[in-house]
């Protein structure tokens, strides 16, 4: 079958990215790459992909990952210190040879044994089986109980009306696709609606774009920092598609913020997204924030509740190009994602108008970035709390949705810890 | 026997045929719309299909393996039950059955089952809650499907597609029932879980049902879905393009030209939509489509009462 | 799909009555397998392999549009069965074994009863011996059955299926009849602030304690 093989080895390598602190935009650009798919769920992957030095609290969580791979798998270490039992880790540093390197290993993958990783965690039930009832099982008569350690479905009150229907425990990893990577979320479902939501671990940490660290130290020319913002807000409506299967759409603002330039406007834009119906994909009011919680979330999730926050008007260079702060009534989800292409849109007037006039910014107290207000010694606001309380009646996707619209705690970082 | 042979390889033709170019059509559409460089993406669903021929089959802890192996199994059976139904030509039917549209319906709903089982063999929480939501939605959508094409079956006085397809020789339903396509096309969407109406596979869910598949039972559900759509096109084709109608060239071509077109149009619409919440879909089925499709339904008997040959 | 063919009287078995003797088999044994498995979500669906299997055998009696319709109907029923099997049984998965059956004696003993009973009225009955038309339209004349003189029948069950469903809707609606669900709605009490009205002293919790499935 040695031409099925070669078929075979033509194809996009399907990774799945364990993505540390700091990697997601690198990760995010790896989608761009023809040779690579970056696909949703490990049983999907031939090889994994841990970006970033993974803290010691989730070794646990990649195990897991990783036995999750159908074997035979490959792994690359990106940035990353492998596991010590491997034996011959693949450990790359430089971005360019990442491509490469993956598909190097898919295709040892494919063709023999030398190419293929030891399983790591052992195929047996995590707890011993505690059988009590009549007929040897795991529970009290017929019901309930955990064999195995895992607890049997019980029915519980639902939080909308009193039925009493099943309940479904699960708690999404710090690997999982659809969330900020290194969020832990606890979840009760009943169906696919969210009864109940508690973090577990909080995301990890993103830094600003450079741009906005040095705008903090001295003044940078105006338009620098609009491109910076406008490529951030595109990655975030990229994922916002890729969530609501709109993969290609998403590729292709990638693609763009890869490309932006003072001059481009997109104005393909809003017609993409908002024709695909993207808006509707959540409901009206979901993941609304009150007025507190939006004054405490400060950017564009601020100015999206209608909050006119903002530090940019603060700022003599701004001014001078006209700069008024946009804002949307209602604060959910949807008024974020209109927020965001309203403020790539200004983004990109205003760096068009600041390279005519070299326009640089005046005071360095505080910068807008691109989810908030930066300051040198300032702490980014904690999200995590307002998530227990505006996801749980959320359908599935909404919540998912909801959690991407939200700069939650890890997306800004103290200055201090960031090298420019 | 070849009334026997002869059907069956034109009907599994068919349907693995169509599976494939919709894989190379989505890869096609999904290239254009990315932007990019193009370099041999066309040949990439080829490379997919052989590099999960290739890969194992994951297995989980205590799913259910019987119906785990069956689902993909009897969603490719009921594709091929549907494209039994529909005229090739005056001539060539693979079944000829009195209540095709009937059996169409039955297929849908079956699809619908077939699909959940997909999502519960895993026992894994993810795949069981798209199989969750493609069942309410499956259950909204099978209504709307009924009863257009019920309204697409009025003119011909017949529940059988030759009868349907004889029936639109001077104008097709398309023009006659102007809301009956569209609609329909949103069943279609629903049944080979595409675009909007992904819930099953979603990729919110890392997947839904085949979050926990990989290898050969991953490319059976490929091909299975696609085999779907492919027969959805026949049927759509011959209940509101005229299916075999057409001058000069032969009906099997004209029927494949308009099977093409349903497709292309399918998977645009399955790459450019975003998927839509399932609340809101019920919602939405239940309050305008259905509406509409009793609208329809209601012109074409008008139709047929008032209209028609003098 | 049998295509006008009658069963052939004689020495020969006909292809119809091997599938006949099939689908029985199949309708029977999976009928049976409903009762004994402990998985919930596969006893519905085995139920609805027996319902397909009767079906089959319809088409093979030339009712091709009942047949059908048994297809269509059973699938959709079963679909929602298996799902409320899941959301408010324990262990729908049969994952513990289970013993599901009530009163196994006096059901079984019911059910020998009724099927010798049927079996003896289909073996010894004189059924009448008028064949349809042979290619006649099937659906024609049921079609004219229905709407000609069964009118009556079908269309009051029709209007009062139609009633039913929109019943449940309305009572399982979220806006509900005192005040949103949500909220646990009741009625207001005869004296203002006082206790529910109709509601004859019962605990302040909302909801009620539901019934759960013990053995």
């Amino acid at each position: 079958m040695n031409w099925l093989r070669a078929l075979a080895a033509t194809g996009p390598v399907p990774v799945y990215a364990a993505v540390g602190p700091g990697m997601t935009d690198e990760v995010r650009r790896l989608a761009l790459d023809p040779v690579v798919e970056l696909v949703a769920t490990p049983r999907h992957a031939s090889v994994l992909l841990v970006a970033g030095a993974v803290p010691p609290s989730a070794d646990a969580a990649l195990r897991r990952v990783h036995a999750q791979l159908p074997w035979p798998c490959a792994t690359l270490w990106y940035r990353s210190r492998p596991f010590p039992e491997l034996d011959y880790p693949q450990v790359i540093e430089a971005p360019e040879m990442l491509a490469g390197a993956l598909q190097e290993l898919h295709r040892a993958v494919l063709r023999g044994p030398r190419g293929r990783e030891p399983v790591l965690l052992p195929d047996v039930p995590p707890a011993p089986f505690e059988g009590r009832g009549d007929y040897g099982q795991g529970g009290e008569g017929m019901m309930g109980g955990t064999p195995y350690g895992r607890p049997m479905a019980m029915t519980t009150d639902d939080l909308r009306d009193g039925l009493a229907l099943d309940k479904l425990e699960l708690s999404l990893g710090p690997f999982f696709r659809g969330l900020p990577s290194g969020l832990v979320l606890g979840l009760s479902l009943q169906g696919d609606v969210v009864q109940r939501c508690s973090v577990e671990a909080p995301p990890y940490p993103e830094p600003p774009a450079p741009p906005f660290l040095q705008a903090l130290e001295r003044p940078m020319p105006i338009a620098a920092l609009e491109l910076a913002r406008a490529r951030h807000h595109l990655g975030r409506l990229a994922e916002a598609l890729d969530l609501a299967g709109l993969g290609a759409p998403g590729r292709r603002l990638l693609r763009s913020a890869g490309g932006l330039a003072p001059g481009r406007r997109l104005r393909w834009l809003g017609p993409l997204v908002l024709g695909s119906g993207l808006l509707g994909c959540v409901g009206t009011g979901h993941g609304r924030l009150t007025r507190d919680q939006a004054v405490g979330a400060g950017g564009p999730a601020a100015r999206a509740a209608g909050q006119a926050m903002d530090a940019r008007t603060e700022d003599p260079g701004y001014r001078q190009l006209g700069f008024e702060p946009v804002v949307q009534r209602g604060g959910d989800t949807r008024a974020r994602w209109r927020q965001w292409l309203d403020e790539i849109d200004q983004s990109l007037r205003l760096a068009a108008r600041a390279v005519d006039t070299d326009a640089h910014t005046a005071s360095s107290g505080a910068v807008e970035g691109p989810c908030g207000r930066l300051t040198r010694d300032g702490n980014p606001p904690d999200l995590c709390p307002v998530l227990e309380s505006i996801l749980p009646g959320c359908e599935w996707g909404e919540a998912l949705a909801v959690i991407a619209s939200l700069p939650l705690a890890g997306t800004m970082m103290p200055f201090p810890a960031v090298t420019a | 026997m070849s009334d026997v042979l002869l059907p069956t390889l034109a009907v599994l033709g068919t349907l693995l045929a169509g599976a494939a170019l919709v894989a190379v059509l989505d890869q096609a559409a999904a290239g254009v719309i990315a932007g990019g460089p193009f370099r041999g993406r066309l040949s990439a669903p080829l490379a997919r299909a052989a590099l999960l021929w290739l890969r194992p089959d994951a297995t989980t802890e205590h799913p259910d393996a019987l119906l785990w192996r069956l689902a993909p199994a009897a969603y490719l059976a009921l594709a091929a039950l549907g494209l039994a139904v529909v005229p090739w030509s005056a001539e060539f039917v693979p079944v000829r059955l009195p209540t095709g549209v009937v059996l169409w319906g039955a297929v849908e709903a079956l699809a619908t089952v077939v699909i959940f089982l997909q999502g519960w063999a895993p026992n894994a929480p993810l795949p069981l809650l798209g199989a969750y939501r493609h069942a309410a939605a499956g259950l909204s959508y099978i209504l709307v499907s009924m009863f257009v094409l019920i309204a697409a079956a009025l003119p011909a006085e017949s529940l059988a597609f030759d009868a349907v397809v004889a029936s639109q020789e001077d104008l097709w339903n398309v023009v006659r029932q102007p809301l009956g396509l569209p609609l329909f096309l949103v069943v279609g969407l629903g049944i080979g879980v595409w675009g909007p109406l992904r819930f099953a596979d979603a990729a919110d869910l890392a997947g839904g049902t085949t979050a926990e598949t990989s290898g050969p039972r991953r490319l059976a559900w490929a091909l299975a879905r696609g085999a779907m759509l492919v027969a959805f096109s026949a049927v759509a084709a011959s209940a509101f393009l005229g299916g075999w109608l057409g001058p000069w060239l032969p009906g099997p071509v004209w029927l494949l030209l308009k099977m093409l077109l349903l497709l292309a149009l399918l998977v645009l619409l399955g790459r450019l939509l975003a998927r839509i919440a399932p609340g809101r879909f019920v919602g939405l089925a239940w309050l305008v489509l259905l509406p509409l499709s009793f609208a329809d339904l209601l012109w074409a008997g008008v139709l047929a009462l008032y209209g028609g040959t003098p | 799909m049998g295509r006008g063919a009658g069963v052939v009287r004689g020495d020969s078995v006909s292809w119809i009555d091997l599938a006949f003797y099939l689908l029985a088999g199949i309708a029977v044994y999976s009928g049976w397998r409903v009762f004994r498995t402990d998985s919930m979500v596969r006893a519905s669906f085995l139920l609805l392999l027996s319902f397909i299997a009767v079906g089959a055998v319809m088409l093979l009696l030339g009712a091709v549009y009942l047949g059908v319709a048994m297809f269509f109907m059973m699938a959709v029923e079963m679909m929602v069965m298996a799902l409320f099997m899941v959301m408010f049984m324990m262990n729908p998965a049969g994952l513990n074994p289970m013993n599901m059956v009530h009163q196994p004696r006096l059901a079984g003993a019911a059910g020998i009863i009724a099927f010798v009973a049927l079996a003896g009225v289909g073996l010894v009955a004189d059924f009448p011996e008028r064949p349809p038309a042979a290619g006649g339209d099937v659906v024609r004349i049921l079609g004219t059955e229905l709407l000609g003189d069964s009118m009556l029948v079908f269309e009051s069950a029709g209007v009062a299926l139609l009633a039913t469903m929109i019943g449940v809707v309305v009572l399982s609606a979220r806006s509900g009849r005192f005040g949103p669900s949500d909220d646990g709605s009741r009625p207001p009490g005869l004296v203002p602030g006082g206790p529910p009205a109709g509601d004859p002293g019962s605990d302040a919790s909302g909801g009620g304690h539901a019934h759960h499935h013990h053995h």
